[in-house]
C-alpha cells in the first residue's frame, strides 16, 4: 500500500524547479474527501473511466455469482463429513490425543514468542473492521464445520493456551528469546516424540494437514544444516569440496521435484543395505531434506555475498580461524538476511508436500481427492478440493504477510 | 604473500603444514565418497538382481506396446525409445506455450498491479495471492476435475459458430493447413523477413541523418506484409483452413487441445503468471525514480514512460528471476503426471510400471529435464548479455 501511494505521488506530483536548481518533486496532499479519492483512483482518465465501469461489471457479475454458489449452491457436506480425514488422515481417533497435545503445545510456544517479541498489531480503523469480518467468517465457517462439543473446548483451550502464552510472555524481560529459540528447537523432536513414542502412532498412518506441515518442518529444520555446510562449501577454495557442493545442488535444483519423489519412492529402497527398510513417508522425508538443502544452500549462498569484504577482513584482522570467523562473524549476519527468503522457501515446501498425493499417501490433497471420490458425495470435487486449496492458502498467505512484517522489523536490506 | 615466504624458509612439520592438510582432507573427503557411491551402487545392483533387473538400456529398443493419446505420430508397436520422444516433445510443448502464455500474463497483471486505477489494482493483487498461495497440484485438479471435465459433453458441446468447438473432450478450433505451393511461400516470407530488415535499417539510416522521424517498424511491417501478399498470389494459395468436425468420440481435424493439455496448461500459466507479475512489479518499482521523473520532464506521458524509459530498465532487472520462474514453469510440468497428460514423467512412469526399469528410465527423465533446464538457462543468459550490454553502450 505504501508503494502504491508513493507512485501516485510521483505520478502526479508537480515539478518546482527554485532558484537553487534543484528540482524536487512536491508531495501532492493526500485526497481529503471520498469524493477526491473515488475521482483520483477509479475515474482519472477515460481510460480509467472505462476499465472501472467495465470491471465493476464483471465483478459484480462473477461475485454475485460466486458468493451465490458459496452460500447456496455449493455441497461442503464432502468437506464436513471428511474434516477429520482432511485433518489427521488415518490417524486412529483413541490416538488422536497426541496431535492436541502437540497443537497445544506450539500454540504455548507461539502466544510466549508473540508476547517476549512485544509485536503489535496496528489497529487502524481499516483493519479493524477487516479483521472482525474475516473472524467472523471463520468462526462461522467453524461453527458449520464442528459439531462435537469436545471439539469445540478444546479448541478454546487452544486459544487459551495461546493467551496465557502472550501474557506470559508479555511479563518476561527480552533475554527470554534465546530460551525460546531453544525451546523451539526442542518442540520439533518433542511433537515427533509425542506422535510416535509409548506406544504412538507410526508415520504409516499419519496424514492430512497434520503431515503436510510435519513433512516440510522436518524438511526445513534437517535441510538447515546440511544447506549451510552446502553453502559454505560451495565457497570453499578446496576445489573438491567445491565442486561436490556445486554438482550437488545444481543436479537437485535442475530436475522437478516430482522425478525426486519417484526416485526415493521406486529406487531409493535399492539403494538401501539389504534388510534395511523405511516407510515411505519416511524415504519422502528424506527425500524433501535432500531436495530443500539445495535451496537452503542457495539462499544462504546470497546472504553470505551480501556479507560486506570488510567483515572478513576485520574477523581476519582481529586473528580470528576460519571456523570462528564464520561462526561468530560472517554467518550470523548472513543468516539474519536470509530469513525472509528462507520463510518464502517453507511456504513453497509446504505447497510442494502436496505432490504426493501421486503416491497414494494421504495427505490433506489426497484426503480431498478421496472424499470427492466417496459415492454419497458424487459431483462434490469442485468443493473438496476448494477446501483443500482454502486451507493451503490460509496458512500460505499468512505466512507470507508474517514473512513481510519480519522483514521490515528486521530491515533486511537497509544496511 | 608474506606467509609463503616466511613458511618456505621453515616448512612446519608434514602433519601440521595447512598445504598438505588441505590435500589430505579432500583426499579423505573423496575416498569416503567413493566407498559411499560404491556401497550405494552394490546395493542397487544386488537389489535389481533379486529382482532379476539389470542396469541395461537395451530394453528401449523392445516394443513399447502401450498407447499415448497425443503428440506426435506414435503407435503402440514402436519402441520404447519413441514413445520418450514423444514424452519429451510433449513436455517441451506444454513448457514452451505455457512459458510465452505466463509471460504475457504476468506482465500485464504487473503492470496492472502499478496502475493508478484501484480496482484495477486490487484485481491484480487478489489475483496474485490467490494463485501464488495455493499448490500448483491443487490447481491442475481444480482445472480439470472442476472446470474442463465438467464442462458439456461432445454432443452438447459449446460450438463456435460450427468452426471450433469446446466441451469436456476438450478444444478444437481452425486450423492452418499447409497445401501444395507452401514451400514457395514460405521462401517468399523469408525474403520478406530480410527485405524487412534492410528496409528498417535504411530508414534507421536517413532519420540520422536528416532527424525526420524514421517510422521504421511502420515501414519493415510494410514490406514484409507486401512479399507475404505477393507470394500469396504467386504461390497459388498455399494455405488452407482446416476446420474441426465433431465425430461421436471426439473432434476431427483443426488444432486440437486435449482436456489434460488444457488443465495443465491453464493451471501452469495461472501459477507462473502469478509469480512473474510480482517479478515485473518489483522490477519496475527498482527502476531509479529519476529515470521517471526525467522522462515525466522531458514530457512524456505516462504510457510513453512506461513503454520506453521505465519498462526496457526494469526487464534488465527481471531477467534472472524470470529465467528461474521459467525454469520452475518447465519442472512444474511434470505435474502432468497426475492428470494423465503423456509428457516425459508420465511416459516413463509407464514404461517404468510395465518393464520394471524404474531406474533407467528415471535417469533419463532426470537427464532429460536437467538439458532442458540447461537450454533455457542459456537462452536467457543470452538475452541477458544482450539487454546488459545495450545498457552500458549508453
Amino acid at each position: 500500500m505504501a508503494q502504491d501511494r508513493a507512485i501516485r505521488t510521483e505520478l502526479e506530483g508537480t515539478v518546482v524547479i527554485d532558484e537553487g536548481l534543484a528540482v524536487e518533486v512536491a508531495p501532492r496532499k493526500e485526497p481529503a474527501t471520498p469524493a477526491e479519492w473515488v475521482r483520483e483512483n477509479l475515474f482519472s482518465s477515460w481510460f480509467s473511466t472505462v476499465l472501472t465501469v467495465v470491471l465493476a461489471a464483471v465483478i459484480g457479475y462473477v461475485g454475485f455469482g460466486l458468493i451465490r454458489w458459496v452460500f447456496v449452491a455449493a455441497e461442503w457436506q464432502v468437506f464436513k463429513a471428511n474434516l477429520r480425514v482432511y485433518m489427521i488422515g488415518r490417524f486412529p481417533l483413541e490416538e488422536a490425543w497426541r496431535v492436541w497435545a502437540s497443537v497445544y503445545l506450539v500454540s504455548i510456544l507461539a502466544g510466549l514468542s508473540w508476547g517476549v517479541s512485544r509485536a503489535r498489531l496496528a489497529w487502524t480503523r481499516r483493519k479493524t473492521a477487516l479483521r472482525a469480518v474475516l473472524g467472523a467468517l471463520f468462526l462461522a465457517a467453524l461453527t458449520y464445520l464442528i459439531e462435537g462439543v469436545t471439539v469445540w473446548i478444546l479448541l478454546l483451550g487452544v486459544a487459551v493456551a495461546c493467551a496465557a502464552g502472550f501474557a506470559a510472555g508479555r511479563r518476561t524481560g527480552r533475554g527470554a528469546l534465546r530460551w525460546l529459540a531453544v525451546a523451539w528447537l526442542l518442540a520439533f523432536p518433542a511433537v515427533i516424540l509425542l506422535l510416535r513414542a509409548f506406544g504412538g502412532v507410526p508415520p504409516q498412518l499419519w496424514g492430512g494437514f497434520m503431515l503436510n506441515v510435519i513433512l516440510a518442518v522436518v524438511a526445513i529444520f534437517v535441510s538447515f544444516p546440511i544447506g549451510v555446510l552446502l553453502a559454505l562449501g560451495r565457497r570453499s577454495n578446496l576445489p573438491v569440496i567445491s565442486a561436490f557442493c556445486v554438482g550437488f545442488i545444481e543436479l537437485v535444483r535442475g530436475v522437478p521435484l516430482f522425478t525426486l519423489i519417484i526416485l526415493g519412492f521406486n529406487i531409493l529402497p535399492l539403494l538401501l543395505p539389504p534388510g534395511m527398510q523405511l516407510a515411505v513417508i519416511v524415504r519422502m522425508m528424506i527425500v524433501f531434506t535432500l531436495f530443500s538443502s539445495a535451496y537452503v544452500a542457495e539462499i544462504v549462498r546470497g546472504g553470505l555475498q551480501g556479507v560486506h569484504q570488510g567483515q572478513y577482513e576485520a574477523a581476519r584482522a582481529v586473528g580470528l580461524s576460519t571456523t570462528r570467523m564464520m561462526g561468530l562473524i560472517i554467518l550470523p549476519q548472513a543468516l539474519r538476511n536470509t530469513i525472509p527468503a528462507m520463510i518464502s522457501h517453507f511456504i513453497s515446501l509446504f505447497k510442494d508436500t502436496s505432490l504426493l498425493t501421486a503416491l497414494a499417501i494421504l495427505e490433506m490433497l489426497r484426503a480431498a481427492r478421496r472424499a470427492a471420490g466417496q459415492l454419497q458425495h458424487l459431483g462434490s470435487t469442485k468443493e473438496a478440493l476448494l477446501a483443500a486449496a482454502v486451507i493451503f492458502w490460509i496458512v500460505a498467505f499468512s505466512m507470507s504477510r508474517w514473512s513481510q512484517r519480519l522483514e521490515r522489523r528486521l530491515g533486511v536490506g537497509e544496511r | 604473500m608474506a606467509e609463503t615466504a616466511t613458511a618456505r624458509k621453515a616448512r612446519p612439520p608434514l602433519l601440521r603444514d595447512v598445504r598438505f592438510l588441505r590435500v589430505l582432507g579432500q583426499a579423505a573427503f573423496v575416498v569416503a565418497l567413493v566407498l559411499v557411491l560404491r556401497e550405494i551402487f552394490l546395493n542397487l545392483q544386488f537389489g535389481l538382481e533379486r529382482q532379476g533387473l539389470d542396469l541395461e538400456f537395451e530394453f528401449l529398443r523392445q516394443r513399447a506396446g502401450f498407447g499415448i493419446k497425443e503428440g506426435i505420430s506414435y503407435n503402440p508397436n514402436q519402441s520404447y525409445i519413441r514413445a520418450i520422444q514423444v514424452g519429451i516433445v510433449n513436455t517441451i510443448r506444454a513448457a514452451g506455450v505455457g512459458i510465452v502464455l505466463a509471460s504475457v500474463l504476468g506482465l500485464v497483471m504487473g503492470v496492472a498491479r502499478l496502475s493508478p486505477n484501484w480496482l484495477v489494482r486490487k484485481l491484480a493483487q487478489v489475483y496474485v495471492e490467490i494463485f501464488r498461495n495455493t499448490p500448483l497440484a491443487v490447481q491442475i485438479f481444480f482445472w480439470y476435475f472442476g472446470v474442463v471435465l465438467l464442462l458439456p459433453a461432445i454432443e452438447g458441446g459449446v460450438s463456435l459458430w460450427d468452426v471450433g468447438f469446446i466441451s469436456n473432450r476438450g478444444a478444437a478450433i481452425p486450423w492452418p493447413r499447409s497445401r501444395e505451393g507452401a514451400g514457395t511461400w514460405l521462401l517468399f516470407l523469408l525474403a520478406g523477413i530480410l527485405a524487412a530488415w534492410v528496409v528498417r535499417r535504411w530508414r534507421t539510416r536517413v532519420s540520422d541523418r536528416t532527424g525526420r522521424p524514421h517510422h521504421r517498424f511502420l515501414w519493415a511491417a510494410g514490406t514484409f506484409l507486401a512479399f507475404g501478399v505477393f507470394g500469396y498470389v504467386v504461390a497459388g494459395t498455399p494455405i488452407g483452413v482446416d476446420i474441426p468436425e465433431a465425430t461421436g468420440r471426439g473432434y476431427e481435424g483443426g488444432f486440437e487441445l486435449s482436456p489434460e493439455f488444457a488443465a495443465l496448461l491453464i493451471g501452469l500459466v495461472v501459477y507462473t503468471g502469478a509469480f512473474i507479475a510480482e517479478i515485473i512489479r518489483g522490477s519496475i518499482l527498482a527502476v531509479e525514480k529519476g529515470q521517471k521523473e526525467a522522462a515525466e520532464a522531458l514530457g512524456m506521458a505516462p504510457r510513453q514512460q512506461l513503454r520506453f524509459v521505465v519498462l526496457p530498465q526494469a526487464m534488465r532487472i527481471a531477467i534472472p528471476p524470470l529465467n528461474s520462474q521459467y525454469l520452475n514453469l518447465t519442472k512444474n510440468s511434470s505435474l502432468a503426471v497426475l492428470i494423465a497428460y503423456p509428457d516425459l514423467l508420465f511416459v516413463s512412469r509407464t514404461i517404468a510400471n510395465q518393464a520394471g526399469r524404474a531406474t533407467q528410465v528415471l535417469l533419463i527423465a532426470m537427464g532429460t529435464y536437467l538439458t532442458l533446464s540447461l537450454i533455457i538457462s542459456f537462452f536467457m543468459n543470452l538475452i541477458n548479455r544482450a539487454v546488459t550490454r545495450k545498457g552500458a553502450r549508453r
